[in-house]
């Protein structure tokens, strides 16, 4: 990782890191934030995905797939900005659908680190275990609207927390200086 | 390619080419090791991490895509693996962008390749070695870059593997699937390849790792549409491609020796393969995983040597116990990939390509 990286990651980490200090602090509030911020991530996502459509992927061969993604997330986005009351049942099941992905796949490339001999295999280990705990206590919790407030400012403050501990690593891959 | 061409059939085109059979070992031994070099490899070594020549598949899934993990895996993949054929190549009405991953794609006999073998020439023959290398992989590798990009990289599921049966060539459709650790299935034509993933940027997206290890095979012919050819079908005839490689390094090699004024693109030495043509293109045609074997009995005849098997810790030592490691094995190695690395960047680099970064004027190397 250069200094620039290191840098950026230590800043996206403290702004991860307030973000979810304000959610604890008023969970109602807290609870509109994040379905707005979930609507305002689908509407980046689609238009992301219309630009590289329009600018890169239709020059190539099923090129099509990027457009009618873009207009699905699109789609998405303004919908979900568009609901004044979005059952929080739903905002759940999307948090389950993060943190068990995220915690299958950091458990494979722990798996995978720890055959190639890394040292890095348990970091991803525990990395991964998190993750998976989250997806569970969401399941647990699914009726209890509130509690998806509580565990997304957690998963929060935990991605802040290791995206600024990663920046001090001393990573084996040194990038040219 | 994979270690049969790189190692035991360097060494038999290095015979042929003149070279004695300690000279030839050191030459394949170092085209080889461009595939090892990595730098978890040289970090353990504690030589110059600049000098990688490979990524792991462990660096590359932590390796990040931003602009600068991006140039970082440019750096590698297009100087050694897929060296691009024409970095000022047109394609009517597309962005900037676009163009900019489009020029970085692999192909043999271009401006780069001559400009590689040049270089090699005069220097040592760890050098050569990585002159032979990046030759050889531009014809295996022809049609995909070193960079990762799904608009340039991806295929579809029309493959199909052309095969002569009775002296008719019929097709079969390809089935990929994308478990790493399941050996290809040559007799149902059932072959591993990265996951499809909708990123431009995304580590899956680098070279030919949508079309498994198709290109790594000598006799694999194979028709499929390139992402960036209009619908155009392809056909990749490797058996031609490896023979032309061969020749071609023969070549190479010829002008690295002094037996040659000039190195030219498109010039082979077919007659110099004319006694072997047969024994060549058996191996080359046999449908086998790794040809290995039949390159290496190949390489021991013509030699009357023994080729010794390929070990990755050979000239570690040697490197970490001397005191002046440029006179060591893998020391030249490492000026050579240096100065191989610095080169290529830096004609993507003066062609307004910004992919493999910027690279200073008076190194020549490619520091940021």
């Amino acid at each position: 990782m250069t200094a620039v990286q290191r840098i950026r990651e230590v800043i996206s980490g403290l702004f991860m890191f307030i973000g979810a200090l304000l959610l604890l602090t008023d969970p109602e509030y807290g609870y509109l934030l994040v379905v707005y911020l979930l609507a305002f991530i689908l509407l980046t996502m689609g238009i992301r995905k219309l630009y590289y459509y329009f600018t890169m992927a239709r020059y190539m061969v099923d090129g099509k797939e990027s457009l009618y993604i873009g207009v699905i997330l699109f789609d998405f986005g303004a919908l979900t900005g568009s609901l004044t009351d979005i059952p929080k049942f739903y905002v759940l099941f999307y948090l389950i659908g993060i943190h068990a992905f995220s915690g299958l796949v950091e458990v494979l490339r722990a798996r995978e680190a720890r055959l190639q001999g890394a040292s890095s295999w348990k970091f991803k280990l525990i990395h991964g275990m998190v993750d998976l705990l989250m997806a569970i206590i969401c399941i647990m919790f699914i009726n209890e609207g509130s509690i998806a407030v509580l565990i997304y400012a957690i998963g929060l403050i935990y991605s802040a927390v290791l995206k600024i501990i990663s920046a001090f690593r001393k990573t084996r891959f040194v990038y040219i200086q | 390619m994979q270690e049969d061409f790189h190692y035991y059939a360097t060494y038999a085109a290095a015979i042929l080419a003149g070279y004695t059979h300690k000279e030839s070992l050191d030459i394949a031994y170092s085209a080889q090791f461009v595939d090892l070099c990595s730098k978890t490899l040289l970090s353990k070594i504690k030589a110059p991490q600049k000098a990688a020549t490979t990524q792991l598949q462990l660096e590359m899934m932590d390796a990040r895509t931003d602009m600068v993990g991006l140039q970082d895996i440019t750096r590698i993949w297009a100087s050694f693996h897929f060296l691009p054929k024409d970095l000022y190549a047109e394609k009517a009405k597309r962005p900037k962008g676009y163009m900019r991953k489009y020029r970085l794609i692999c192909g043999p006999n271009g401006e780069l390749v001559k400009k590689t073998v040049e270089l090699a020439k005069g220097r040592t023959l760890q050098h050569a070695g990585i002159a032979m290398h990046v030759l050889a992989d531009t014809w295996a590798h022809s049609y995909f870059a070193g960079t990762p990009s799904l608009v340039i990289n991806n295929t579809n599921d029309e493959f199909y593997e052309l095969i002569t049966i009775d002296g008719k060539e019929t097709e079969r459709k390809i089935k990929f699937r994308h478990n790493p650790g399941a050996d290809d299935d040559l007799d149902k034509s059932l072959y591993t390849n990265s996951i499809y993933q909708g990123s431009e940027d995304s580590i899956m997206n680098l070279g030919h790792g949508r079309a498994g290890h198709l290109p790594d095979y000598s006799f694999a012919k194979y028709s499929y549409l390139p992402a960036w050819d209009d619908y155009n079908a392809m056909i990749k005839d490797n058996p031609s491609d490896y023979r032309k490689a061969f020749c071609q390094m023969i070549r190479a090699l010829r002008f690295l020796r002094g037996d040659i004024e000039a190195f030219e693109t498109d010039e082979y030495d077919y007659e110099l393969i004319a006694p072997h043509e047969e024994r060549i293109m058996q191996i080359i045609t046999k449908r086998q995983l790794i040809a290995s074997a039949d390159w290496r009995a190949f390489g021991e005849e013509l030699s009357g040597d023994t080729v010794d098997d390929f070990d990755i810790n050979r000239y570690q030592d040697e490197y970490m116990a001397v005191e002046n490691k440029d006179d060591s094995f893998l020391g030249k190695f490492i000026n050579g990939a240096i100065l191989h690395k610095g080169m290529v960047c830096r004609q993507i680099f003066e062609s307004g390509n910004m992919l493999a970064g910027y690279v200073g004027e008076e190194k020549g190397t490619a520091d940021r």
